[in-house]
């Protein structure tokens, strides 16, 4: 109990109020500008971003989904179709092949390029000079920093199954040339090593920075406590970076499920269908069929399967993701 | 007044919001179409030419517009070169530039897009050719009539050749002597074909490849169709085009033309298109040649150079890289493609598109005249990347320094092969060569495949076909 609740209330005067409701309405007055000016600073601030998403992001994707619903060659003007894109594109094999191809291609390459950033992670923030550190990080990552295509046309030369120096290393310890690039099996496998090799770096420098916020003591206490390396990389490390491995398998997967240079330049989705993504046919169908709607309706189907994907794995994440 | 209700200064202030987008939403109903042509400084008046990028060296490019400024100062001229890796590519880029409201007047365009251009974006060059008669007779009289008919479409003229490519078969001379043989006799079988592969690779050991080819339009399963009496689709004439063939050629030269190609029917299921498949598969089983690999072949004057490949389809464009690529004269040579059932050849050829939207059509038109002209194509074709469309201009001095010995080979592919034709390319063309490239990968991975696949083929031709363009 404070004093001034004892002490019994004294009757205003009259010019004590008015000064008091006086003082009150300049104070909210003054509120109600800064306010005002601070939210107006925070709209400016914020603007270029909004501007940029709305233009950039926003309408292109209302254009896209306004797009499916009509047929454009570029050429006439668009004719109405309602739901008839999507009708036709559920049924075509190319289309429906495409979206195996792509959904394979995800579970392999963000499977490979997880399980090699976080390997090479761990060994590199392992006991090493730091000069030689400093060389594996940079190296891991340059190639992140190269063009896809550059990189897809290199790629060709190595797979190729006649002239290939991949073939002439695996022909020198007795393994059969393997037509990478001209089997089915063989091209999904070079389109997979060529992307991981390219993407990894990315996890990879995720993954140094998330070790690295892993207190030492932790592990110190569960050396003393007897626990192996694996042990702790498999109680300890994973737990404490599942945050990290949440982020870069998010990013893993919404950049895996639009892959389309790899295969374009050292495939060109062939054999067969075999390596056609969803993007690839995205490509064909706009712009080199002039299907301008159907291709629209493709890649809103493709919009709404990375949502999906990216939703279940937040809720997923809710379980197996633990937060320091 | 309770906060559920709108102040009259929120009213006043959403009102502002609803007027703003209102003219917002007004002035791009009111638009035509917002494109890329309405920033300033796009549209400064010049005839725009887009060309591919690869065709022309900037020196060639450079040679060309000053040239032509020269005879014309009074029209402005703009070249765009478009990289692509090949023609479907290069059209792709185009037509995304025509989505984008920047069209250009005048599209190089090859074989494979003549009629896809002439259907749904080209002007008829007709009535400006009747009307400088006089100045193209001589340019008619040095192209032969096989290159003019395959740039007609429905009886009228949309391009005039500047160059073309037969598909015939280069070999590599190091290679042929270490395998104990001469240079192949001109009219040499495909037997005769199969049996110098299998003699180099008897000499030239296993990580040899005697026979390499690409997958696609160009070059692939297709002049082995044509050798054998056979084409993916079936070919006919459109009836017209007499006016052409009456005002430049003679009698004998305007027997069987028409006013240009039409295919239509898919017949990838025939026999004689099985019988092509079955051979290429047969040469891949024996390991004499490559699995087919899509793409435009990039990485094959690196490996036909330095002796790793034997034989391999190729046009006149080829000397001026293999010439680049060290190549002395006397190690390659050129033959005829292998004679089957018949002799008859394909090629390609390539020339400048006037585009309906151009709003400068007497001036593209001057352009057009000016790139057939003898003097410009020397310029433009001195490296022997293409063969020129003049037949007096492919002679021994224009091969002396790259090769072949046999370079007569080039433009006696249509003199003395009179069934030779262009490629297959209807205006469905990029879905055609699309299919064509992905099922071919598909029949020869074995030879039990090759049935299934060319019915697939068959099949999925229909339905393209059918679509309207």
């Amino acid at each position: 109990m404070t004093n001034t609740e004892i002490r019994p209330a004294r009757p205003e005067s009259v010019r004590t109020r008015k000064t008091r409701q006086s003082r009150k309405a300049s104070e909210r007055a003054a509120t109600t500008a800064r306010g005002r000016g601070t939210r107006l600073l925070a709209a400016l601030f914020l603007a270029p971003t909004v501007v940029g998403i709305v233009v950039f992001t926003v309408l292109p994707i209302v254009g896209s989904v306004v797009l499916s619903l009509f047929q454009w060659d570029v050429i006439e003007d668009p004719r109405w179709a309602g739901v008839a894109n999507y009708r036709k594109i559920l049924t075509d094999s190319t289309v429906l092949v495409s979206f195996r191809n792509t959904l394979v291609f995800m579970v392999l390459a963000v499977a490979l390029q997880l399980l090699f950033a976080l390997v090479l992670a761990i060994t590199v923030n392992g006991r090493m000079p730091k000069w030689l550190r400093s060389v594996f990080r940079s190296a891991f990552f340059f190639p992140l920093v190269l063009s896809a295509a550059s990189i897809s046309v290199v790629m060709k030369y190595l797979f190729n199954q006649d002239f290939g120096p991949v073939n002439w290393l695996l022909g020198t310890v007795g393994i059969p040339s393997v037509p990478w690039l001209t089997s089915e099996n063989g091209a999904m496998a070079a389109v997979v090593l060529a992307y991981v090799w390219q993407q990894f770096g990315f996890s990879f420098l995720l993954f140094v920075g998330g070790l690295n916020n892993i207190p030492k003591e932790v592990h110190e206490a569960a050396s003393l406590d007897g626990a192996s390396g694996l042990r702790k990389h498999l109680a300890i490390t994973l737990p404490l970076l599942s945050p990290t491995l949440l982020v870069a398998s998010v990013v893993g997967i919404i950049n895996a499920l639009q892959v389309f240079e790899q295969p374009y330049v050292l495939t060109a989705g062939g054999p067969g269908d075999s390596t056609r993504t969803v993007v690839m046919v995205i490509y064909e169908t706009a712009f080199e069929q002039l299907r301008f709607g159907e291709a629209s309706a493709v890649g809103v189907l493709l919009f709404v399967l990375i949502m999906a994907v990216t939703a279940l794995q937040f809720r997923l994440s809710r379980r197996y993701v633990h937060y320091q | 007044m309770t906060d559920s209700l709108l102040s009259r200064r929120g009213l006043m202030r959403y009102g502002a919001y609803g007027a703003g987008a209102a003219a917002l939403a007004g002035v791009a109903a009111g638009w035509d179409r917002l494109t890329a042509a309405d920033i300033p400084g796009r549209d400064d008046g010049s005839l725009v030419i887009a060309t591919l990028g690869s065709a022309l060296t900037p020196e060639a490019q450079r040679a060309l517009r000053d040239g032509f400024r020269e005879v014309h100062p009074d029209i402005k001229i703009r070249i765009n070169a478009v990289q692509a890796s090949d023609w479907s590519d290069f059209f792709s880029k185009i037509l995304t530039q025509i989505a984008a409201g920047t069209a250009p007047d005048l599209v190089y365009v090859a074989t494979e897009g003549v009629q896809l251009f002439a259907q749904r974006l080209g002007v008829p060059l007709d009535r400006w050719a009747k009307r400088d008669a006089a100045e193209l007779r001589p340019y008619f009289a040095d192209v032969h009539p096989s290159l003019v008919e395959s740039m007609m479409y429905e009886g009228s003229l949309y391009q005039l050749p500047v160059e073309f490519n037969a598909a015939d078969m280069y070999v590599n001379n190091r290679v042929l002597e270490r395998a104990g043989g001469g240079l192949p006799d001109a009219d040499w079988t495909r037997d005769d074909f199969t049996t110098l592969l299998r003699a180099m690779k008897r000499s030239n050991g296993a990580r040899f490849t005697p026979y390499f080819w690409t997958n696609r339009l160009w070059g692939g399963v297709v002049p082995w169709l044509f050798a054998n009496g056979t084409n993916l689709l079936a070919e006919s004439k459109a009836p017209g085009g007499e006016w052409l063939w009456n005002s430049f050629y003679s009698e004998a030269q305007r027997r069987g033309r028409g006013g240009g190609y039409r295919w239509t029917t898919p017949q990838a299921d025939s026999d004689r298109v099985a019988e092509v498949y079955d051979y290429l598969a047969s040469l891949i089983q024996e390991d004499l040649c490559t699995r087919p690999e899509g793409g435009d072949g990039r990485n094959l004057v690196g490996v036909f150079s330095t002796g790793r490949v034997g034989v391999t389809p190729a046009g006149g464009f080829w000397a001026g890289g293999l010439h680049l690529a060290g190549m002395k004269p006397t190690d390659y040579d050129v033959r005829y493609f292998p004679r089957w059932r018949t002799r008859r050849h394909q090629f390609g050829a390539a020339g400048y598109a006037l585009l309906r939207t151009s709003k400068m059509r007497d001036e593209a038109w001057e352009f057009i005249k000016y790139t057939t002209r003898k003097d410009v194509m020397t310029q433009l074709f001195a490296a022997n990347q293409t063969t020129p469309a003049r037949r007096s201009m492919v002679d021994a001095a224009r091969y002396r320094k790259t090769g072949p010995a046999h370079w007569q080979v080039f433009y006696d592919t249509l003199d003395k092969i009179p069934t030779t034709g262009p490629i297959p390319a209807p205006p469905q063309v990029n879905e055609v060569e699309q299919l064509l490239i992905k099922h071919t990968g598909t029949a020869l991975a074995s030879p039990r495949t090759v049935r299934p696949a060319l019915r697939r083929l068959q099949g999925d031709l229909e339905q393209a076909m059918e679509r309207e363009v």
